[in-house]
């Protein structure tokens, strides 16, 4: 009877640790090679040549300052978010729903593009509109510090969000109400019992951003490199990219600074998340918490949120098609709106290289994620259903990836295809892909088998139905909804991936968002803008068509 | 059907601490009788059910189900579940939340290939039988519990198997419907003349529903009989005192009577029920049950044990007033009728029947 689950759990333990372990290993050994991309003697030349570097301390800081930095902001404005929805009577609840999901949908690329569109010094259309219009002296430019910390804070809001809600949501009131009848103030209480007891979930959301942003490579791509202000993973972008020779081994010593951070931040997550289900007090009777009366900031809060929606979903989307309309920066006006064309779109349609990329992201996204749920299904089943000493390690090796910052990974698993055919295929980033996303297809399959209570199985089987039976008939079909969210977020975030394509990407096997950073740098804005669309289209379409498959596979809606 | 268990052991490691959940059970469960196994939470109850049922394997020993070798430690013999072909009501009820009430009744036959028209019949009988006629395309997460657990109850029936096994089947229904549905159960079980197994923690429940019952703690089996048997004639200590409150007193054999084993206690020289194989001067408990103690001596016909004391205090509860009674330093657990004008420090005498005090062995 247990025979089978004794080789599936080695199996995918071999499997998961290849994914997770190559390329890891694979940088440290490529971190002490002497050759240039492929393995050579032993040396500590590259961590000297990367570390002595006089430029890497300016580096660093602005590194702390921007992760840092975004990371504050989004929590707090999660945290902002999540008290209004849940706590008070403010009108339009549907909106935070809509701020949590809908972003995910829009690529960072194209995003941090869109700011780069209205807010640079020269010709960022809110820039023109202040000089032509209002005529003032000066610009704001989105190519600073600032600029960087506010995008990429708009990026990590809904993650931050989606983790601080819940939280938020299970809050047992009872807990306020008893310091308010002994005596302390709303302030009081929110200081010392609110905040204090949801202080789990808010560290959470803070270590994760602090993860995302120390990974994140589209905001100081497009808003820190032209205005020359680089941090680590831009650092090592130029190592492999820029020059004569690309020297993945530097990149390699400078990558491991930014994987152990990344490890260690994580690890200290799952600790919090860990000592947070000791904390968080869920009452299971059915309370409604009291809704805080916010009588006349009902709608200057409102407006608050719905300014955040059109920030982060209605502006970015209106910028790029605009652009792509157009034939260059200006101002809306009737000029403006006399000049529009499809031009761009069809210089697109006629690019063959943009063509290939959006057939390479398109398969890339459907398989890549249909291979990736697959194996997350088994994943998942062994973590949660196994539980022995073999699955935890399985759980751990999942969970590791979850840190891999893209760009990092990216070289490890160079140095790893090199030594192999893969190299310059589209496997290779398809295996790149899954080893790096592995976690969002896990997590929300393994919070599907937790609600598939093992007496459901069990009455199957004293039913007389046989293992296979019971996976086919009782556990997939209540596994539809994790399997159909796991396939979204996998085909969503491929189809939009540019971390790890950027370092594994090669004349043939190009993607959406490399082509659109390529755009970014040559300053097509127009072409860049229709093919960015186009990209959001391919996104929504899987979303939907997603979706679809899911409500048919599942015959009785719940509740 | 009869199940046969023999020396079935189990054990668990948790933290470094062996736990026997299961010690060397023997026991036989006879067939077409509704038996219960009853104890304290953590005692081995529901993993000997799991045992029985295939979801779990014993350690060693050897389960027959109808003559039927369905798992042995020494022939390395294990029957898997869906092949045992019984039934079973778990205490969730496990109704599969995707299906409907029809579809959750006919899984059971179609795992076993039933001819359709076969099918739709046997459902529409077991769901009738259950009194859910007309609920066939209902969502079976929108019913209510006692009717949940009906469906659940039709699914573990509707393909005749030889035993039923419930696991505490009635815990998550509220205290009127539990009632209810105790009794409607007892009326199905008998009217099928099925062999069922039943587990729970609850005395009223094993009191009310079964034909034997078997006491367990800490993976033994301690007692085993009809209600009546163990609830007036337990012989230990500890099934005593689980099976209803009573009073524990600890008693010395004085003198063997043929109708009458006398003890002396604190509270005095009592005649007991005979308790057989004890000479004087051993050391026995007395039980006295507080339904048995009687406060006027309207009763006089045959002998009594006659005590005196002093009421120490006095709750009322509604259905009656319950209290302690000190007879020389002894507090006596007792229950007078709710309208009894009975108050706190009021001197008070007490009878009680030689047959009503049980003495149990050491």
């Amino acid at each position: 009877m247990y025979a089978k689950r004794s080789t599936l759990t080695p199996t995918l333990i071999a499997i998961v640790g290849f994914l997770t372990v190559c390329p890891v290993a694979m940088l440290v050994i490529g971190s002490f090679s002497t050759n240039l991309g492929t393995l050579g003697g032993f040396t500590l030349e590259k961590y000297i040549q990367a570390y002595s570097d006089p430029e890497l301390l300016d580096i660093i800081v602005n590194t702390l300052i921007f992760v840092v930095g975004s990371s504050f902001l989004a929590t707090a404005l999660a945290l902002f978010l999540s008290y209004l929805n849940n706590r008070t009577d403010i009108p339009f609840k549907f909106m935070f729903r809509v701020i949590s999901i809908i972003p995910m949908m829009i690529p960072h690329i194209l995003f941090s593009v869109s700011w780069v569109l209205l807010l640079n010094p020269s010709n960022g259309i809110i820039n023109l509109f202040l000089r032509q219009v209002l005529g003032m002296e000066g610009a704001l430019n989105v190519y600073s510090l600032h600029g960087m910390i506010l995008v990429e804070a708009l990026l990590d809001l809904p993650i931050a969000y989606l983790i601080i809600a819940p939280a938020m949501a299970s809050f047992d009131v009872a807990l306020e109400e008893s310091s308010r009848v002994c005596g302390g103030s709303s302030l009081r209480t929110l200081f010392r019992i609110t905040l204090p007891v949801l202080r789990p979930a808010i560290m959470a959301a803070f270590i994760l951003a602090l993860v995302r942003s120390l990974a994140s490579f589209a905001v100081p791509s497009v808003i820190g490199m032209p205005g020359r202000i680089y941090v680590l993973s831009t650092h090592i972008y130029r190592a492999v990219s820029t020059g004569f020779s690309a020297d993945y081994g530097k990149a390699a010593a400078l990558g491991m600074i930014v994987l152990a951070s990344s490890i260690t931040l994580i690890y200290l997550y799952r600790f919090m998340t860990r000592e947070g289900e000791k904390y968080v007090t869920i009452s299971s009777r059915g309370y409604r918490p009291t809704v805080i009366r916010l009588k006349g900031a009902r709608y200057p809060l409102f407006a608050v949120v719905g300014l955040l929606s059109f920030i982060l979903i209605v502006l970015p989307v209106l910028v790029l098609f605009y652009t792509s309309m157009v034939p260059y920066s200006m101002v809306p006006s009737a000029k403006a709106f006399s000049m529009m064309s499809w031009r761009h779109w069809i210089a697109v349609i006629n690019d063959p290289i943009s063509l290939l990329s959006l057939k390479n992201s398109v398969l890339l996204g459907v398989g890549g994620a249909t291979l990736g749920i697959f194996l997350s299904i088994f994943v998942a089943y062994v973590i949660v259903k196994v539980r022995t000493k073999a699955s935890g390690l399985l759980e751990s090796l999942s969970f590791l990836s979850f840190s891999f910052p893209g760009i990092v990974i990216g070289v490890g698993f160079m140095w790893f295809f090199v030594q192999t055919p893969l190299y310059a295929t589209i496997w290779a980033l398809l295996i790149g892909y899954i080893a790096t996303y592995l976690p969002y297809g896990v997590r929300p399959l393994a919070s599907a088998f937790v609600q598939v209570h093992s007496h459901l199985e069990e009455s199957s089987l004293v039913c007389g139905a046989s293992r296979v039976q019971t996976m086919r008939r009782i556990v997939i079909p209540l596994l539809v909804p994790g399997i159909v969210s796991g396939w979204i977020l996998m085909a969503t975030m491929f189809v939009r991936e540019l971390t790890l394509s950027v370092v594994l990407s090669r004349p043939g096997t190009e993607v959406l968002a490399v082509q659109i950073l390529r755009f970014s740098e040559d300053g097509l804005w127009g072409r860049l803008s229709a093919l960015g669309i186009i990209m959001i289209f391919i996104s929504t379409g899987l979303v939907v068509l997603a979706s679809w498959v899911g409500a048919i596979f599942k015959p009785i809606q719940e509740e | 059907m009869e199940i046969q268990i023999e020396n079935l052991c189990k054990r668990y490691t948790s933290g470094g601490n062996t736990i026997n959940a299961l010690d060397e059970v023997n026991l036989t469960i006879p067939a077409n009788q509704i038996f219960t196994l009853l104890g304290p939470s953590g005692c081995g109850k529901t993993t000997l059910l799991r045992c029985i049922v295939g979801l779990e394997s014993p350690d060693s020993g050897e389960i027959r189900i109808g003559g039927e070798t369905v798992w042995s430690g020494k022939d390395n013999i294990y029957v898997p579940p869906e092949k045992r072909g019984l039934g079973m009501v778990f205490q969730s009820y496990a109704i599969w939340p995707h299906m409907t009430v029809f579809e959750n009744v006919a899984y059971p036959l179609q795992t076993r290939k039933t001819d359709r028209n076969v099918i739709r019949e046997k459902v529409a009988k077991t769901l009738a039988f259950v009194q859910l006629e007309g609920f066939e395309d209902r969502p079976a997460t929108k019913l209510s519990g006692g009717q949940q657990q009906r469906v659940a109850l039709a699914r573990a029936l509707v393909a005749e198997p030889k035993v039923i096994l419930f696991d505490e089947p009635l815990s998550n229904l509220d205290a009127k419907l539990r009632e209810e549905t105790r009794k409607d159960l007892r009326v199905f079980l008998t009217e099928l003349g099925i062999t069922a197994v039943y587990v729970t923690h609850d005395r009223i429940e094993a009191l009310a529903l079964s034909d034997s019952i078997a006491i367990m703690d800490k993976g033994r089996i301690i007692e085993k009989g009809t209600p009546k048997d163990i609830y007036f004639r337990s012989e230990h200590h500890f099934v005593a005192d689980f099976i209803g409150r009573t009073n524990l007193i600890d008693a010395v054999v004085t003198a063997q009577e043929p109708s009458a084993t006398i003890v002396d206690c604190a509270l005095g020289s009592l005649r007991c029920a005979p308790l057989p194989r004890t000479n004087p001067g051993d050391k026995v408990v007395l039980s006295l049950r507080p339904e048995f103690l009687r406060f006027s001596d309207s009763d006089k016909d045959g002998p009594t044990n006659r005590i005196s004391g002093r009421i120490d205090s006095l709750v009322f509860i509604g259905e009656a007033l319950e209290g302690e009674v000190l007879v020389n330093d002894t507090s006596l657990f007792v229950k007078v009728p709710p309208d009894s004008e009975l108050k706190e420090g009021d001197p008070i005498s007490i009878t009680v029947s030689p047959a009503n005090c049980l003495l149990l062995t050491k």
